[in-house]
């Protein structure tokens, strides 16, 4: 057997610090950007948002160890592949729904549910191209 | 898939933890493996198993159904 690291959880504790800061960088940036937006500071909302995201990546990027490991990946893929299927789902009874009661004219569809409706559209479209280019890169 | 990864972790007197560190994953990854809640990548099976000092094949014990092997290698 191989031996261990004496240093071993003191890595998977930093490990998991450095995560944390990852995810609080965000949302302390968000709910500061939100205050400050209501407090009548905007761009300084902005400025603050933008730091937190910074913040985010030079962590992720800049941390001296692997973040996350093959099963984040995993997991990931597969949230990806689970939602992929509900905004499948949404865009196909949804879309026909509209073409539907609008020819009727039974209802007038507001333009923010068939804005919603054109990006999930231009989701598939992206999705489409980067498996494309995946599947046939040489 | 069934594997032996807790009772050789147990055997050496290994945390998940210690384990996670070795293989250089999550503590949460090697949970999920004995929990057989997670199949590891073939990289990881590798590692584990030259941890141990074992083959993937002691370590891991896939329910492989005997007739489709046979019909894959023959194809």
């Amino acid at each position: 057997m191989a031996s261990t690291n004496p240093s071993a959880t003191d890595r998977l504790s930093r490990q998991r610090t450095y995560r944390r800061l990852m995810v609080g960088s965000i949302v302390v940036a968000v709910l500061l950007g939100l205050g400050l937006r209501a407090l009548g500071q905007p761009l300084l909302g902005e400025a603050v948002y933008w730091l937190g995201i910074l913040a985010f990546f030079g962590i992720w990027f800049g941390s001296p160890m692997t973040l996350f490991d093959e099963r984040d990946l995993a997991i990931e893929r597969r949230a990806s592949h689970l939602t992929l299927l509900l905004a499948g789902a949404v865009l196909v009874v949804g879309a026909s729904s509209v073409r539907v009661l609008s020819t009727l004219g039974v209802y007038e569809v507001p333009p923010v549910a068939s804005g919603v409706l054109y990006g999930y559209v231009g989701l598939f479209a992206t999705f489409a191209v980067v498996y494309l280019w995946l599947r046939y890169r040489p | 898939m069934r594997n032996d990864v807790r009772e050789r972790r147990e055997r050496h007197d290994l945390s998940q933890a210690d384990l996670a560190a070795a293989v250089d994953v999550s503590r949460q990854t090697i949970n999920a493996i004995e929990r057989e809640r997670y199949d590891p990548s073939l990289e990881l099976a590798f590692k584990l198993a030259a941890f141990f000092d074992c083959r993937v094949e002691d370590l891991f014990h896939p329910s492989l159904d005997a007739d489709a092997v046979d019909r894959a290698v023959r194809e």
